[in-house]
């Protein structure tokens, strides 16, 4: 890629003026020249001393006709390519985009869309239409410049102090295993170049030392010793290989290649059968990193009310809603090729109402546009609810037969009462209604062949069948998770809905009940009207009321459209069972215009439900023919990585656990991750773990084919191929569009030294093998080896749902011709939960309801077993996290003294199990504990349409265009490239902080834990983390908010080295390459992971990842934290002036020409003062 | 100095040159509701055709947010404030364009950017006019706005660029009117990047000569849209051509769309250039700003817009946009679908209204499998 140098700057345009200083005159000359004709000879004659350089030409009149066209093949000629292939894009943006590269000369030069989605075919030949078309963006058409760039992953690359503590053997601490700190100086250090036998070489060999290690009662007592949670070392169970971490990033974007991390860390119950000798029977593999959840990405209130992972739907079935509201979603900057259907919808007289915390892009394309305070989507959502129920606007058929809000709630023991509780001999009903209940020991059916929810004898028997109050007959009646939508209907009962009931045991004890629905009712009424919200949100009590009648007047054809800005808050869970139930109440979940979806990460590897068949392959017996299935056997355990974003710690208060026994993970010695920035170089607290965490892991692997900030803090860099060198198939899916997709094989020679990631699997496991003289790790990849993936990619196909029937060879024709295949899901579009609603199958929940009160224990204690809202653990400028509630019976959370902690530690670690109710007016006059010290900003992080995460920002011709500081000329030598980051803030507030708009600011929050805890004491290490980034005057952020883009590399060692000893001033490390777009920290710089107790149960119950099976606890991608990267509140200082060097304004400002500083003639252009219509 | 018709001012102009009209225009439609400033137009062309040496600042497509942004800097504002303020009675343009009201001899009105002007070539990136208020709610025209304005050359019918060449080495092609600069002939004096009010000619300081948009005629000469048109995601464009010398065809989507129901309208027709990029206007956005963009008949076209839902040949018209990489030249509506051609009579694209939706059986018999949207 071309360096942008100023070095190369070029004269000014004005310097190109013909020699003659006689200005306008001239000009004005050789005007008439060319009007009168300098074909005629005698005036060409007479101009041949003014314009001798000038050869004369006929040409009288170019617009009527021109002479010369010879020179057109100039452009036709460069137009030219030789040939050309087609290469699936797939970045982590949901999308995934089958382009078309055309080569010349050996080189790809340009890239086009295929326009080959409306060929694509499901297996009953039903096929998607040209509105489909085109679909590409930016990123990917620049790629080519990525593919050939400069910060290509070119050959395999270890860290010198990483290969000093391999090539000396390990040296470890005696009593405790710990490495000596001189052997981990990552991102200081320099990289030693080696073959690829050497790093599959050092990478087994580090496997094995750490697993040996960390074996048996020694290896626990060594990470005790090392200060790990004595639970978190129970864990381990004494397996060594349990504290390898494995990481496909986003796998779902590569089942083979991406996936294979997962299968890598199977393989290593080899390792664990050769270290402790344990037979294959109690052998334990590695742990895996969950993504959806990770990413934030996972909604986590949508399995505590549906039971399953998220509800959502293609984005195209916004051509069947009437109403569409995109809630907390930059719709049009993040689902780019999905934006026409929300524009043509709209063009089609749907109406579309953009909620958001600022002026989003996606406003600009509303009817309807609501700018909230942020984090306030739970209240927000709780109001409509109850402004629906109390003007009586709820579908009464919907919530009777769709939902929990009929059943009853012991309101002594705030637990649902059970049928066999009341009815004495009660037993739990046979259930046929799309469920399979197994008897004990029995597995059921392979997933393809599973026709519905699968559930087990005991989980049946422990759930029991529910009651409701029979307002017929007058007295309680029992309901099964059968007896949902008609099939509730035919009993025709009359469920009581208001008021409390006295309802006689079998034991005859008489317990007051009241439905979740009188529960919920009340607690709205108290504490959710529009007004009370209206002081929450900021949004005016009739916009709300406006808003919950048209809801309501849109039955099955309200889409709620929610992103990741309210996601990535806190109280998410929230805010998703909120949401749910204004949908519920309306008639609107699981229509194909009316519907609930969640738009963030591209998730859905469960459509590929049979992938045990490759990931869970039986490492000690392989299936060794390609056309038979594999022998399945799980040895690995999948893992949130939250606790090790959090330290590598679980979530106590007090003496108290919070983070439940399925949860807890092991500690963190070995980490490999592929195809993914986010775990290390973009993570949430990065300079935290970076400086906190990261030091106690001992080997860091990283395959990637670009050189982001996580290589800059690997151990040994596996460079991997691009998406246009693939050797091999591979495949994925959307969660946002219905294609299956096939990476086809590329023609195109690889351009450095590189591999497939499964290759490097492969490569690391065989090395294992040669390390431990056992053939075993080698022939697990056999097929690789053989330079063939198509056998494990049938076999995925052969045991999907949605897949069986595809043959990977038609698959990879079509995509080689830029044609996707449709997935057979059961509907076109997909529609999630479209069988519960069309269908009246029972939910994946222990009622078979749509689920809007949680009985659970933890849900009790954290006062969250009714909806409520919660104040941003952060983002708020009162006390975070409080429960904003009027006093209710059934709200009894555990107090801050219940589990023995300070009640005035407002601290941030100490929030996430603070459970203190206020109501609204209570509240409003409270204050954010660091509000004293200035911190009083909102700053969020949303993604935004230049990147998708880092991928192609720091591409040139992509970056320039990220923002308005972009120059190719780099006129200010402090930029840390051609572009840099910035600060949204709102100009009013600019002013009030002395900040001019293009200044750099500091920007820090709070400085317990950010942006590293002991930042204090370590100058070196704070220079690198502490965000600095210009000022943009922003008038779409409210005051008090700010917003910073999530997509940029930050600063590094090396960038921030880079920024002082490169001659240009780039922020570029001087030994890798790698390339800052801040001069120091990055937006994570103000971020870090949060562990909230309603997120990490023992007790929900929730479908599998993969298949029909309902289980309890962890899950992870379900079940698990999410972490609130979104949250912060900030302090902001003026750093430096945006002139160039640091004087004055920047010249945009000094122009007039930006928002705050317009010139006379710029008011006057918006008012519309250039046009006067006389008539 | 000849006088020319110019049918988007409604009255006859100077021109220093006067000439039939191309045997067909080529010409867009960007309609700005569903522009989403992905810059993938952007990147579409500049990786093809700009990505050499001394083209680094070269962006022949753009997008720019309205009213803060603007590639070069301010390119539009200087032009209207040496202009007087566009008036305009009953559809023709009173005030005079960039080729009028000058001293004699003189080549049009115009101003040339600075260096400094193609930096930040994203300046203004969804800056609203006015500052957000936490808890605003409102509907219809906006009170605070923004929107994207997509921009390539015009190839306009009186091209500035054209008229202001000393070398006469800018040309209007007589086949398709496609407006290009002869790079073996010119010399570099930068006069065209004065006269075009739309800035789209750009100084190559390696080669040394101006460079422009060439409508990506190696596409057009093989029936296929330009590279922004086919990379356009958000569905905004369509490309084709205009009727020149005969009646618009209500059978031509150009036509159609622009001549016959006048949804799309020009930008800045008040410069007197006669540009061939058509734009719907924004229907959030107040009508006082857009009729200095988009002349007189920014209300009657937003309220059109407003009401295609019930008129399905203009919506018939509007969902061709972005259905196909080749020119249609023909279309119609035909129930629930609309239809594109091409000269030849071949079809090129046939869109639903509405996509379907299907649903599948829920066991799939011939491969043994239940059928799930929940796996």
């Amino acid at each position: 890629m071309a360096e942008h140098d100023a070095g190369a700057r070029p004269e000014r345009a004005d310097a190109g003026e013909p020699a003659n200083p006689g200005g306008s005159t001239r000009r004005s000359f050789l005007y008439q020249l060319a009007l009168t004709g300098i074909g005629a000879a005698g005036i060409a004659r007479q101009a041949a001393g003014a314009v001798g350089y000038l050869d004369v030409l006929a040409i009288d009149n170019p617009l009527a006709s021109y002479p010369n066209r010879g020179w057109e093949r100039v452009y036709r000629d460069l137009y030219r390519s030789d040939s050309s292939f087609v290469f699936l894009c797939a970045p982590n943006d949901t999308h995934n985009c089958l382009l078309r590269a055309f080569v010349k000369n050996g080189v790809v030069t340009r890239i086009a869309p295929s326009y080959g989605y409306h060929e694509a075919k499901d297996l009953d030949g039903g096929g998607a239409s040209r509105r489909w078309d085109p679909r590409c963006c930016q990123k990917g058409l620049a790629l080519a410049r990525r593919f050939y760039g400069d910060r290509r992953c070119k050959r395999p690359l270890a860290r010198k102090g990483f290969k000093a503590w391999a090539d000396a053997g390990f040296p470890r601490d005696k009593r405790t295993g710990a490495v000596d700190a001189k052997f981990l100086q990552r991102g200081k250090e320099p990289w030693v170049p080696v073959s690829w036998d050497e790093a599959f070489a050092l990478a087994a060999r580090a496997a094995i030392d750490i697993a040996r290690t960390y074996s048996g009662e020694a290896g626990q007592a060594k990470l005790r010793a090392q200060g790990y949670d004595p639970l978190m070392v129970e864990a381990t169970q004494g397996a060594g290989t349990q504290v390898l971490k494995f990481r496909g990033g986003m796998p779902a974007l590569g089942l083979t290649r991406i996936f294979a991390q997962y299968r890598m860390a199977n393989a290593m119950a080899l390792v664990d059968d050769r270290l402790r000798d344990t037979g294959p029977e109690k052998a334990l593999g590695a742990r895996g990193w969950d993504n959806y959840s990770w990413h934030t990405d996972l909604p986590p209130g949508h399995p505590m009310v549906t039971g399953q992972q998220t509800v959502d739907f293609d984005l195209c079935n916004v051509e069947h809603a009437r109403l569409i509201l995109v809630w907390g979603m930059n719709w049009i900057t993040t689902k780019m090729p999905d934006a026409h259907w929300l524009t043509e919808a709209r063009l089609k007289g749907s109406k579309v109402v953009v909620i958001a915390a600022e002026y989003s892009a996606t406003s600009s394309k509303g009817d309807e546009v609501l700018i909230v305070r942020p984090g306030t989507t739970p209240a927000l959502a709780l109001g409509l609810a109850q402004q629906i129920i109390a003007e009586g606007l709820y579908d009464e058929a919907e919530v009777a037969g769709g939902t929990d809000l009929p059943l009853l709630v012991r309101t002594d023991t705030g637990q649902l009462l059970r049928a066999a509780e009341v009815f004495a001999g009660y037993r739990p009903a046979p259930l046929a209604n799309a469920t399979l209940v197994t008897a004990a020991g029995e597995s059921g059916p392979a997933i393809h062949a599973q026709a519905g929810a699968v559930i087990g004898a005991a989980q049946r028997e422990a759930w029991g069948d529910t009651v409701v109050w029979d307002r017929r007959r007058g007295g309680p009646a029992a309901v099964n998770r059968d007896q949902v939508g008609r099939h509730f209907a035919a009993l025709g009962l009359a469920p009581q809905l208001a008021g409390t009931v006295t309802v006689t045991l079998a034991s005859g004890e008489r317990v007051a009940c009241r439905s979740v629905f009188d529960a919920t009712r009340a607690l709205l009424d108290a504490s959710y009207t529009p007004e009370q919200v209206a002081k929450l949100t900021w949004v005016p009590a009739a916009a709300i009321r406006s808003l919950a009648r048209q809801i309501a007047a849109n039955p099955e054809r309200t889409l709620f459209v929610n992103g990741m800005g309210p996601n990535q808050f806190f109280n998410n869970d929230l805010k998703d069972r909120a949401i749910f139930l204004v949908a519920a109440l309306t008639r609107n979940v699981g229509r194909i215009g009316g519907n609930v979806g969640s738009y963030a990460g591209n998730y859905r590897a469960s459509f590929f439900n049979g992938l045990g068949q490759y990931v869970a392959e039986n490492p000690f017996a392989p299936g060794l023919d390609p056309a038979k299935p594999a022998p399945v056997r799980s040895y690995w355990k999948p893992e949130s990585v939250h606790y090790f974003n959090h330290n590598d710690q679980i979530l106590r208060a007090g003496e108290t656990v919070l983070t439940g026994k399925s949860h807890i993970p092991t500690p963190t010695k070995s980490i490999h991750v592929s195809n993914s920035n986010s775990l290390i170089g973009n993570a949430k607290g990065h300079y935290d773990s970076i400086v906190n965490s990261f030091p106690r892991v001992e080997f860091i692997a990283v395959n990637e084919w670009w050189w982001t900030a996580s290589c800059e803090y690997a151990d040994i860099v596996f460079p991997v191929d691009s998406w246009a060198e693939l050797r091999a198939p591979d495949m994925t899916i959307s969660a946002t569009n219905p294609f299956l997709y096939v990476f086809p094989t590329s023609p195109l020679p690889r351009i450095h030294d590189t591999r497939g990631d499964a290759e490097v699997a492969a490569g690391i496991c065989a090395a294992i093998g040669r390390e431990l003289d056992d053939p075993r790790f080698a022939d697990y990849w056999r097929f690789v080896g053989e330079g063939d993936m198509r056998p494990y990619i049938q076999r995925i196909l052969d045991h999907s749902n949605a897949m069986r029937g595809f043959r990977v060879e038609t698959l990879e024709r079509e995509a080689m011709r830029g044609v996707p295949a449709i997935i057979q899901t059961r509907t076109y579009p997909k529609v999630g939960a479209w069988e519960q609603a069309n269908e009246d199958r029972p939910w994946y929940t222990k009622t078979g309801r749509l689920e809007f009160y949680r009985e659970e224990p933890e849900f009790m204690d954290s006062g969250e077993n009714l909806i409520v809202h919660r104040e941003p653990i952060d983002s708020t400028f009162y006390e975070p996290n409080t429960i904003v509630a009027a006093p209710h019976p059934l709200l009894r959370p555990k107090r801050p003294e219940d589990y023995g902690v300070d009640p005035a530690d407002l601290g941030s670690d100490a929030r996430q199990h603070r459970h203190v109710v206020l109501d609204v007016d209570a509240l409003l006059a409270t204050r954010h504990p660091l509000h004293a010290e200035g911190y009083r900003y909102v700053f969020h992080t949303p993604k935004y349409r230049h990147g998708a995460h880092t991928t192609s920002v720091d591409t040139d011709i992509v970056a320039i265009w990220f923002g308005p500081f972009g120059d190719m000329y780099r006129e200010d030598k402090r930029m840390p490239y051609i572009n840099e980051m910035f600060l949204d803030i709102n100009p009013l507030d600019a002013r009030e902080l002395g900040v001019e708009d293009g200044d750099y600011v500091w920007i820090d929050a709070d400085p317990h834990d950010r942006p590293f805890r002991g930042w204090q004491q370590n100058a070196e290490r704070y220079q690198v983390a502490r965000l600095m980034a210009r000022a943009r005057y922003y008038p779409g952020t409210p005051r008090g908010i700010t917003r910073m883009w999530h997509n940029m590399y930050g600063a590094t060692y090396g960038s921030v080295r880079g920024s002082r000893e490169n001659a240009n001033g780039m922020a570029r490390a001087p030994e890798t390459g790698y390339q800052s777009l801040f001069r120091s920290g990055s937006h994570q710089s103000c971020t870090r992971g949060y562990l909230k107790p309603t997120w990490m149960t023992d007790s929900l119950v929730v479908k599998g990842v993969f298949g029909q099976k309902i289980t309890q606890g962890f899950v992870a991608d379900v079940h698990c934290p999410t972490g609130a990267p979104r949250e912060s509140i900030v302090r902001i200082e003026r750093a430096e002036a945006g002139g160039p060097g640091g004087q004055g304004l920047w010249r945009p400002a000094r122009l007039g020409l930006r928002p705050g500083y317009e010139s006379a003639a710029l008011m006057r252009f918006i008012a519309g003062g250039f046009a006067a219509r006389t008539s | 100095m000849p006088k020319r018709k110019n049918w988007q001012i409604g009255r006859e102009q100077d021109y220093p040159y006067e000439a039939a009209p191309p045997k067909r225009q080529v010409a867009y439609i960007f309609d700005t509701n569903k522009c989403i400033e992905c810059q993938t137009c952007t990147i579409a062309c500049k990786a093809t055709w700009t990505s050499g040496k001394g083209q680094e600042t070269t962006f022949w497509n753009n997008v720019e947010t309205k009213p803060y942004g603007g590639y070069p800097t301010a390119w539009d504002l200087r032009l209207l404030e040496m202009s007087e303020p566009a008036r305009w009675a009953r559809g023709v343009l009173e005030t005079p364009t960039v080729f009028e009201g000058l001293p004699p001899n003189q080549p049009p009105r115009g101003h040339r950017p600075e260096v400094a002007d193609y930096g930040a070539p994203n300046l203004g990136e969804d800056d609203v006019t006015a500052n957000v208020e936490m808890g605003m709610a409102f509907e219809g025209i906006h009170p605070m706005w923004m929107f994207y304005l997509a921009r390539i050359c015009n190839h306009c019918d009186h091209p500035a660029c054209l008229a202001a060449c000393p070398r006469k080495a800018v040309y209007k092609r007589e086949e398709d009117g496609i407006v290009l600069v002869d790079q073996e002939r010119c010399r570099g004096y930068q006069e065209c990047i004065r006269a075009c009010p739309y800035k789209k000619v750009f100084h190559n300081v390696i080669s040394r000569v101006s460079e422009k948009c060439i409508g990506c005629y190696p596409r057009v000469e093989q029936g296929e849209v330009a590279l922004c048109v086919e990379a356009c995601i958000g569905k905004i464009r369509l490309h084709g051509f205009l009727s020149t010398r005969e009646a618009p065809r209500p059978d031509n989507p150009l036509d159609y769309i622009i001549k016959i129901r006048r949804l799309a309208l020009p930008l800045y027709p008040q410069h007197g250039t006669g540009p061939n990029v058509f734009y719907i206007p924004p229907v959030h956005v107040p009508d006082a700003f857009l009729e200095q963009l988009f002349g007189p008949e920014v209300a009657a076209a937003k309220a059109l817009y407003r009401e295609a839902a019930r008129d399905r040949q203009l919506l018939g018209a509007l969902l061709l946009f972005g259905a196909t990489n080749k020119i249609i030249t023909r279309f119609a509506v035909q129930g629930e679908e609309a239809v594109g051609w091409d000269d030849a009579g071949t079809e090129l694209a046939r869109v639903p209204f509405t996509e379907p939706h299907r649903v599948r059986n829920f066991f799939d018999e011939r491969h043994g499998a239940y059928r799930h949207n929940t796996t």
